[in-house]
Order: structure tokens, then sequence, then C-alpha cells
């Protein structure tokens, strides 16, 4: 189980990295235009980029949820990977946010995404946390 | 131990087998789910809508049946005018109670004066209108004054905490509807004399004037008198006031309902696909299981298990795997409706509204039912045969 979970995650941290910064409304040409005529991203696109910082870790922790055989191990990982779970829920409803009109772009994919992604991640990180109980501890040399 | 003890055990010991039923028993549960939340969820917001509209018959320019519907359901801002003279020869038609005139207006695009592009605005005359005047006297007491608005649930103010900037004006944001699920939602509605004072002064304080052709109204709503005949009434219409088009309440939408036809017939054929594929590929799998362990079932017959015991734990073991598989379809899909339902809205073409909470319960039932319909259809005949063959002969093979 904490295989299937631990490749779960990559494939979490991937959308989690990936999917935001194609679908902030700076990739969409939407950008806020200061009274000096510069054009600067909206906070939409700072959440993204924060997501990127988030996908990384949670990509080591499915990594070694697959290479990992120690118990104590699996706790301190799948722990790690709740907190992580809960970041990335938080970055784009309550850290940062994402832009306040709903029918922009980031509110339709950007921010749901993130949030679905993080309640999977939280939930992975919970069963691979239970199922690490019946763990085997191998010998010791 | 009995069947279900036994069915538990014998769960925790087949990955492979256990992933792919639960997977079928995931999909069919969430597909039905979404299918039956997203069609409903759109019938309840067009019932909503025409209910919001509370109108008998609204009267447009010939023409600009397409552009209503489309600005109603999906918030696209419509402009089309008509004579304002037009409402009095409206109301004096018979069986036609009252006859209230709307303007149909919207802020400009990318422009500094309008703190929200392309927003859908409709002007009533709050000494005729009967749609939205009730509901504003019993929610604040009195109706607007000069300079307030009120929204749908996607408005928002914009400038501190309760203002709006329209065309450089400043309106005070009162109040928010109820979501319907349509373009309502982005929708702000005003007095006559709002939309009047923000077109006399946009010349000066927007970008770009509100223009607002002088006699001309965009659209008149008809409350028939009771004991009338709406489509009496329409037909009517239709002889006596040239170059206006009456549409019933009961055939406003017409063409979303089409679509939504199409899409549900669409979703349907998808949905009996993978019903059937999930039944055959369930069929198969528990074949391959019940082979596998003809030898263990054989042993726990030649122990004192009945046929109908054996029989019972593999249906119990089917029940469990659709269950488990069943509930985490459904909350998946339930979780992705709520996050992902104005992408729905937006890339399907049509208006959509979350269901009650009773509503949500029993399709999430329904889902669950036929998860676990399926996938106990696919496990009989192989626990059915491996429960009736002999035990010497199934251990010795």
């Amino acid at each position: 189980m904490n295989k299937t979970m631990g490749i779960l995650m990559i494939v979490l941290a991937l959308v989690i990295a990936i999917v935001p910064i194609f679908t902030d409304c700076l990739a969409n040409g939407r950008s806020l235009t200061t009274a000096d005529g510069r054009s600067v991203p909206m906070k939409c696109h700072w959440t993204a980029l924060a997501e990127i910082g988030l996908a990384v870790p949670l990509a080591l922790v499915g990594v070694f949820n697959l290479t990992s055989k120690r118990k104590e191990t699996f706790r301190t990982l799948n722990l790690i990977g709740l907190a992580l779970g809960a970041l990335i829920v938080a970055f784009p409803t309550v850290l940062i946010g994402v832009c306040a009109n709903k029918s922009m772009p980031c509110n339709m994919v950007e921010l749901p995404t993130l949030i679905l992604s993080g309640i999977l991640v939280m939930g992975a990180s919970l069963i691979a946390l239970y199922s690490s109980r019946n763990i085997i501890e191998p010998a010791a040399a | 131990m009995n069947a279900f003890q036994l069915a538990l055990k014998n769960i925790s010991g087949n990955a492979f087998r256990n992933g792919v039923v639960s997977l079928c028993a995931l999909l069919l549960a969430a597909f039905t789910l979404f299918t039956t939340v997203v069609m409903r969820g759109a019938e309840t917001s067009l019932r909503l809508t025409i209910d919001r509209l509370g109108a008998d018959i609204v009267v447009v320019p010939e023409g600009s049946e397409a552009k209503i519907e489309s600005a109603l359901l999906m918030g696209i801002p419509a402009r089309f005018w008509m004579p304002e003279d037009n409402l009095g020869k409206l109301a004096a038609i018979e069986g036609v109670d009252v006859a209230s005139p709307q303007l149909y207006l919207a802020t400009l695009t990318g422009a500094s004066c309008c703190s929200v592009s392309d927003m859908f605005m409709i002007a009533y005359d709050p000494s005729s209108d009967f749609t939205i005047q009730p509901w504003l006297e019993e929610e604040l007491g009195n109706g607007l004054r000069l300079g307030e608005v009120v929204g749908g649930s996607f408005i928002s103010a914009t400038e501190g905490d309760q203002n709006i900037k329209v065309y450089g004006y400043l309106v005070t944001l009162k109040e928010n509807l109820e979501p319907t699920g349509t373009g309502l939602d982005q929708t702000m509605f005003l007095t006559f004399d709002t939309a009047y004072d923000i077109a006399g002064k946009s010349s000066t304080q927007a970008e770009s004037v509100l223009e607002i052709p002088p006699d001309s109204i965009s659209a008149a709503m008809i409350k028939v008198r009771p004991g009338s005949d709406p489509h009496t009434v329409a037909v009517e219409i239709v002889q006596k006031v040239p170059g206006v088009t009456p549409i019933e309440s009961a055939n406003l939408f017409q063409s979303y309902r089409k679509q939504m036809t199409g899409l549900l017939k669409t979703i349907l054929v998808i949905l009996s696909v993978t019903w059937g594929l999930s039944v055959v590929l369930i069929g198969l799998v528990f074949s391959m299981a019940a082979n596998e362990r003809r030898k263990e079932l054989g042993v726990l017959r030649a122990l004192g298990a009945t046929r109908r015991f054996v029989f019972q734990s593999l249906l119990a073991e089917a029940s469990l795997l659709a269950f488990f598989g069943g509930i985490t379809g459904l909350a998946v899909a339930g979780l992705a409706i709520f996050l992902f339902r104005n992408l729905i809205m937006y890339s399907l073409d049509i208006p959509f509204l979350l269901p009650s909470p009773a509503s949500l319960l029993i399709q999430i039932g329904a889902g669950l039912l036929l998860a676990l319909i399926s996938v106990n259809l696919a496990a009989f005949l192989p626990a059915y045969k491996i429960s009736r063959q002999d035990p010497a002969i199934a251990m010795r093979e």
C-alpha cells in the first residue's frame, strides 16, 4: 500500500507543480497594469510559484515511500506528507490566495485543482501512515 | 467465523483483484453521481431562473430570443432595444395585468472606469416591477435609492467595502441574491433612475459613454391576469404589437433544454458502455480468482462449510469491494463536482446549481446501489459455479 501511495504522491506532485503554472491568469494573458504602465502578475501567479516549492518535497516523500523499509521512516515521511497536503490547500485559500473574481481562469481551474490535490495528498499520507503500522522491520545486520 | 469475516480476511490477500474490482466500482459510482448531479443541477437552475424572473411572458424585440437566453443563463451581456410606446400597447391587451419595462446594459471591457469587465446589468422600473421589487421590499424594507444596486451571488464590492465602479460612477451594493447557477448570479440590478444617472455622468467620468437610446426599452416583463391563459395573451401580442416576440415562461431556454437533452443522451451512452465493460471485467476477474482458489474453497467445503456459506462469502467479498470502491468514487466525484462547478458550467455551456443535501444523499445512494448491483451481478455466476463444485475433485485438481 505504501508503494501505491508513493506513486500517487509523485503523480500529485507533478500535477501540483505543472497545472497551476499553465492555468493562472498570467498564462491566460491577464495581468495587472500599474499606474506607471507596467504589467505585473496577479497573486494567483505567486501561488503557482509557491506550489512548485511544495511539489518538490512532496515528490521526495513519494520517492522515499517507494524505497524505505523502516516503520519509523514511513511514519516521519507521511507526517511530512500530511503537513505538505495542508500547505498545498492553504496557499491558494488562506496564505496567498487567488484572484477575487470567481469567473477568472485561476478560480475555475488552478484553485480547485490545488484544493483537490492537497486533500488527496493528505488522504494518501493518512492511508500510508495507517498501513505502515503492520510493517515488519528488517532484522538488524 | 461467519461469511462476512471470511470475506474481510480474503480481501486483504489479493491486491490486484481487489484493485481492479474496486476501480470498476469507483468509476461506475463516480460517473453515475457526476451525470445525475450535473443534469439535475442544470434543470434546477433553469427552473429557479424562471421562478426568479417571475414573469408569465417576456417580450423582446424580434430576433433577440437567443440573446436574452444567453444573457439570463450565461451572463453574456445583451444589447437590444425596442420603442418604449410598445409598453402602452402591451398593457392595453386583454389579459395583461402588469407590463414592466427593463433596460439591458453592460459595463465596459478592460476599462479602468469599470471595476468589473463586461458585467450584465438589468435596470428595472420600481413603479411597475414585480420581479425584484417585492423581494427588495421584503429584504431591505424598501426599494433601492439612487446609486444603490443589488447583485447576483457572484457580485462583490470592488471599491472599499460596499462600492463598485461602473462607468466611473460609484454604486453601493446593498444585497446579494440567492445563487441560481446561471448568468443572473453575475448580473447587477439597478433602478431606471440610477441607470440614467450613470449614463448622464458617463460622458465626463468614463472612458466611453453609456448609451441608452431615448424612448427605448430592452424588454417587457408581462404578468397575466389570474384566470387568463398566457398562450392566448402571447398570440394576441404577436397580432397587436409588431416587431416584438413574446416568450412564454414555459418556453424559455428551449435551445438550452435541447442542448441538455443531447448532452444527456451522450452521457447515457458512455455510462452504458462503461457499465457493460465494468460488469464483463469484474466477471472475468472473479472467474480467474475463483479458479485460482478452487483448492482453497474445496478444503473449506471438506471442513464442513456448506455451499451456501461459500457462495455467501464470495458475494460478501464482492459487496465489500464494491462498497469501498463506490464510497471512494462518490467522495472524489462529489468533491470534484463541488470544486470544479464553475469550470463544468463554462465548458459544457450549461447553467448549474449544486443540489440540496437531501437530493445529494439520494443521488449518492443511487450511485452506491448501482456499484453494488453491478459487482454482485458480475460475481454471481463465478461464485455460483465454484460453490457447486465437488470438494474432492476441487482439491485433487
